[in-house]
């Protein structure tokens, strides 16, 4: 599930428990993070542009990057070992998983065509280097990976992936796999111990562009062991609490694939693929350049008839059509072109345009559903820059808290289906933090909070001047057009308390670099959370990455005490620890009022047509994402599709099923 | 300024005598007017407020907080619920709202109503509200002001520019004509809406830069007229007679040419004012104008698109749309029929 070192570069700036921008409470993800700075798209443009144009006349002597790894691997025989299986401790515990129960619906269909939508055309297919933490990453990684072991998503056991068993080392910072023999690549060549060798080199290489993830990998992966082709284990820096996540969630890379790795990294590897040991593959032939993308099953993949595995990922194809607008996307699936609709999660779809009354409900063509999840909500919430002038103060900060009416939103504008997020660090199940609650909308305690700082004269607009005439006026920043509503109301309810908000909604690309530059004053956003058992601090509160451009300290956190705890908190060993550093650490943010969560939502909904089938409790209590197609539980049912749409002319009626699933619904809150 | 010559005011009488034209040019003014003092119409703001013997206007005045009148917050007093209190309480105070009692900006939240709510007369939402529950015909009354100050200012500057380049091509010719031609031919053909897009992207424009991007890729068109019209009454005779009585370059522009060209820039106008009320209407539609929550009827057929299913909000921008540029047209064809040349030329 954590696909670590995937993820570390995938996501910026991330470690454990990556958290990314996520361009929309439900569709894009991680839009940005690593904001493509300009230079690079062009240089990726261009280096396009000359390679289509001279690639094949310049078939230079191919390159074998064969002897440069190996000899890597000699010279960092610190971290690459070789032994032999005699080297492996005799004590070792194996764990197979197999009391571990399977999650898919026995009844699954294979086949058929899962018709979908992105927001917009990959801007490439590499896992790594700029770029690569486009929105259509999911379907490249996070939907389509097997690492070595895998979290079962509802009991959070632990099965085999690519390893078939596995075992802990006695100092809590190695993990032993022995690698299922079967696995081979979506070109049919065998995955071995060589490949993960591969895989570590490849992402401490200077050839992806990406320093960030060399550092990380470097100093968090201390070790990789190789005892023969099957048998490996990587070790960590300390020990963790959860080493499943990220020993566990390495996975290999294909050296055959990067044999002609070199300077061109970026372009060669720009528009193919890496070969799978997932489900799905892109064939190059079902690339539409701005139009579509289908993704293809693997034939003869190595896991079809494994323990959880087999009745998942029932689609033969995957077709993935760019519309780049959500109400087009809504007719779309209104006319049956888009087999699933998740924004309907939306109360304006929901209530509105897609009513429980509506005909195509009525008639059992749409299914509309409800299903309470368990995973860590992406974090919306005003990222207040602290380095800005009046924002350096904290009683400005606490007042700007006070004054934001996120309530109202929540209740009237949403319509109560968004509840106010706590914290910045909510939903974790191991981790919770009951004492700590967002501040509520309060013009009495707002003004107060302005008065400490000198903000007691209202102007002849009714906004607050201070004795130099500074008036109390901040720019919250936005790259999402559709929080236009939100952000109106916000300013408005401001006004109140003697605050101006002006509202500055940029081009995605445009706020994101103003963001990750920190030249905002308030950023409202929100960071995807990565499916970890705890938050991680270290990369938006620790000081060595404020002030600084393309780091996700937005708020430009620079406390001591802070870097203190985190440093301790990063190396803390067990989970009672990690719990008791966790709560000081989100007292701190707290009180440093400089991240004002705004609202979550517990729960995600789904319309669907009646062809796409589900397992009996729909989805898993900690999904990948907050959409049911990502553990890839569904199938289609071709016959039914036949079925329906013959009946939409005919007028058949179907069953109409409207379902609310709370089995994993928090209870008592 | 120019004295008015016997055919401009045979023309102007001719244009009073168009019953369509001239009733829609009375109406537009009127509802210029009405708009220039919007607030007294449509607006939160109190015209008069009445409080223990004191009487009150706040409509054009510093804010009053609602300590003012006895309420217990200090944030600007919200006058309906003033009014509400007032009559309740029966003491002779009492408050004066103009007929719409909301501004284009407040939330008007009612508990377990959800905006958009449908037009109500007991609400005073004559045109019901919007998906943040913000007052429709507010946001239109406004969101015309801004349009026609925009298109206004718009008709201006690209006149000034273009009459005084075009004439500059026409009267000078020769090589400044030859280079002046090549270059607006170069730059018209810069693709002016990416342009604007582009940088309302990046930055966020108000209305004197949205203005400013948008007179810079349109003063081009209005060159072209004004050049061939210079060319035109430059060989005339007068201007040789002008010439010879020793009038400079100047003189001869703005006293003899301009006044007699004049009548051709006129006919234009009503199109350039609809023209650009459409352009920002287009650019607002698309997100890339003026930033919210600034009232325009752009972004209100934007949000009347996305929610069919609340009718009030998108027939109510587009039939203001529709009748707008209506009027603007008919003045438009008013002028230039009574502009016609074929009826006053006399042929000598």
């Amino acid at each position: 599930m954590n696909h670590l070192l995937r993820f570390s570069s995938e996501c910026g700036r991330g470690a454990p428990g990556f958290r990314h921008l996520k361009s929309e409470i439900s569709d894009l993800k991680c839009a940005v993070t690593a904001s493509p700075a300009p230079q690079w798209l062009f240089l990726a443009v261009l280096a396009l542009v000359l390679l289509s144009g001279c690639s094949k006349k310049h078939a230079e002597a191919t390159r074998d990057i064969g002897p440069e790894a190996e000899a890597y691997y000699k010279a960092h025989l610190d971290v690459f070992h070789f032994a032999t299986p005699a080297d492996l401790p005799k004590d070792l515990v194996w764990h197979d998983g197999s009391d571990v129960p399977e999650f898919s619906a026995p009844e699954a269909k294979r086949g058929g065509t899962f018709n979908f939508w992105i927001p917009d055309f990959p801007r490439t297919l590499r896992y790594l280097g700029p770029d690569a933490t486009g929105s259509f990453r999911i379907w490249l990684l996070d939907y389509n990976s097997i690492t070595l072991t895998q979290r079962q998503p509802n009991t959070g056991q632990y099965f085999p992936g690519l390893a078939k068993a596995w075992a802990y080392g006695r100092d809590g910072k190695t993990m032993y796999f022995k690698l299922d023999p079967d696995v081979h690549y979506s070109d049919g060549v065998s995955v071995k111990a060589d490949d993960y060798f591969f895989a570590l080199f490849l992402l401490r290489s200077r050839y992806i562009n990406d320093p960030y993830t060399n550092n990380i990998v470097t100093e968090r992966f201390t070790g990789i062991t190789k005892y023969d082709d099957y048998t490996i284990s990587a070790s960590y820096r300390e020990p963790k609490p959860d080493l499943d996540d990220i020993l566990g969630g390495l996975a290999p890379m294909p050296e055959h694939f990067y044999k002609e790795l070199g300077d061109d990294f970026l372009q060669r590897y720009q528009w193919t693929m890496e070969p799978t040991t997932g489900p799905y593959i892109i064939k190059p032939e079902d690339l539409h350049k701005g139009s579509y993308v289908d993704l293809t099953r693997v034939p003869n993949w190595w896991a079809s008839d494994k323990r959880f595995y087999r009745h998942r990922y029932n689609a033969d194809r995957i077709h993935l059509e760019v519309i780049r607008d959500t109400d087009k996307v809504f007719e779309a699936f209104k006319r049956g072109d888009v087999d699933l609709f998740e924004k309907i999660t939306l109360p304006k779809f929901w209530y509105d345009k897609l009513p429980d009354s509506d005909p195509l409900v009525q008639k059992g063509y749409i299914h509309k559903t409800v299903f309470y999840n368990q995973a860590p909500p992406p974090t919306w919430g005003l990222y207040i820059n602290t380095a800005m002038p009046l924002l350096d103060n904290r009683d400005i900060r606490e007042g700007v808290a006070y004054a934001s009416n996120f309530d109202l939103i929540n209740h009237q504008y949403y319509r109560g289906d968004y509840v106010r997020m706590q914290t910045g660090s909510d939903g974790y199940a191991e981790v919770p933090f009951p004492g700590i609650h967002a501040r509520p909308f309060s013009v009495d305690k707002a003004l107060e909070c302005f008065a400490k700082a000198g903000f007691t004269k209202r102007g002849p607009d009714g906004i607050l001047v201070d004795a130099k005439d500074r008036r109390l006026s901040f720019t919250i920043t936005t790259p999402y057009e559709r929080m236009r509503d939100v952000l109106t109301i916000l300013r408005q309810e401001a006004t109140k308390a003697g605050l101006e908000f002006n509202i500055e909604i940029l081009d995605q690309t445009t706020a994101f670099k103003k963001i990750d530059e920190k030249h905002h004053q308030i950023a409202f956003m929100a960071m995807n959370v990565g499916i970890s058992q705890y938050p991680d601090y270290r990369q938006e509160y620790y000081s060595t990455y404020a002030n600084k451009p393309q780091t996700n300290n937005f708020t430009n956190t620079a406390d001591p005490e802070m870097d203190k705890l985190i440093d301790v908190y990063d190396r803390a060993q067990t989970m009672d620890e990690i719990r008791r550093l966790a709560r000081q650490l989100e007292q701190r943010v707290y009180d440093n009022a400089a991240f004002i969560p705004a609202f979550e939502q517990p729960f995600y909904r789904a319309g669907y047509w009646r062809w796409m089938k589900w397992p009996e409790g729909f989805n898993v209590r900690f999904s990948i994402d907050e959409y049911p197609y990502a553990d890839g539980l569904y199938w289609i049912d071709e016959t039914a599709k036949k079925e329906t749409l013959d009946a939409r002319d005919s007028g058949r009626m179907f069953p109409p099923e409207i379902k609310v699933f709370d089995q994993w619904k928090a209870r008592d809150e | 300024m120019f004295r008015l010559d016997p055919i401009t005011r045979r023309k102007l009488q001719r244009f009073r005598s168009l019953k369509r034209g001239y009733g829609s040019f009375l109406v537009l003014c009127g509802l210029l007017l009405m708009s220039a003092f919007a607030e007294l119409l449509v607006g939160s703001r109190a015209l008069i407020v009445k409080h223990r013997g004191h009487y009150y206007f706040p409509t054009y005045t510093a804010f009053h907080p609602g300590t003012d009148f006895g309420e217990d917050y200090s944030y600007e007093t919200n006058y309906r619920k003033l009014k509400e209190r007032f009559a309740t309480e029966a003491r002779g105070d009492w408050v004066l709202l103009p007929v719409v009692p909301y501004n284009p900006y407040e939330n008007s939240f009612e508990e377990g109503i959800y905006p958009p709510t449908p037009p109500s007369f007991s609400q005073r939402h004559f045109l019901g509200t919007d998906t943040t529950g913000r007052d429709v015909l507010a946001r239109l009354f406004y969101g015309f002001r801004i349009a026609m100050i925009f298109s206004l200012l718009f008709l201006v500057l690209v006149y000034v520019a273009g009459i005084a380049i075009g004439c500059a091509m026409g009267y000078f010719g020769s090589a400044f004509d030859l280079i002046m031609q090549r270059a607006i031919e170069i730059w018209s053909n810069i693709p002016f809406l990416y342009i604007v897009i582009i940088i309302a992207s990046i930055l966020t424009p108000n209305l004197l830069l949205l203005l400013g991007i948008v007179v810079l890729f349109s003063w081009t068109d209005m060159t072209y007229y004004m050049r061939t019209a210079t060319y035109k009454e430059k060989a005339r005779d007068y201007v040789a007679a002008a010439r010879v009585l020793g009038a400079g370059s100047g003189r001869i522009i703005f006293r003899h040419i301009l006044p007699n060209v004049l009548s051709l820039t006129v006919t234009f106008m009503p199109f350039t004012v609809s023209g650009a009320i459409t352009l920002l209407t287009a650019l607002d539609f698309l997100g890339f104008g003026l930033p919210p929550p600034t009232p325009s009827w752009g972004e209100l057929l934007e949000q009347g698109t996305a929610n069919l299913n609340a009718p009030w909000i998108v027939s109510s921008a587009f039939f203001a749309m529709v009748i707008v540029l209506s009027l603007v047209t008919f003045i438009g064809e008013a002028i230039r029929e009574a502009f016609d040349p074929k009826k006053f030329t006399i042929y000598q």
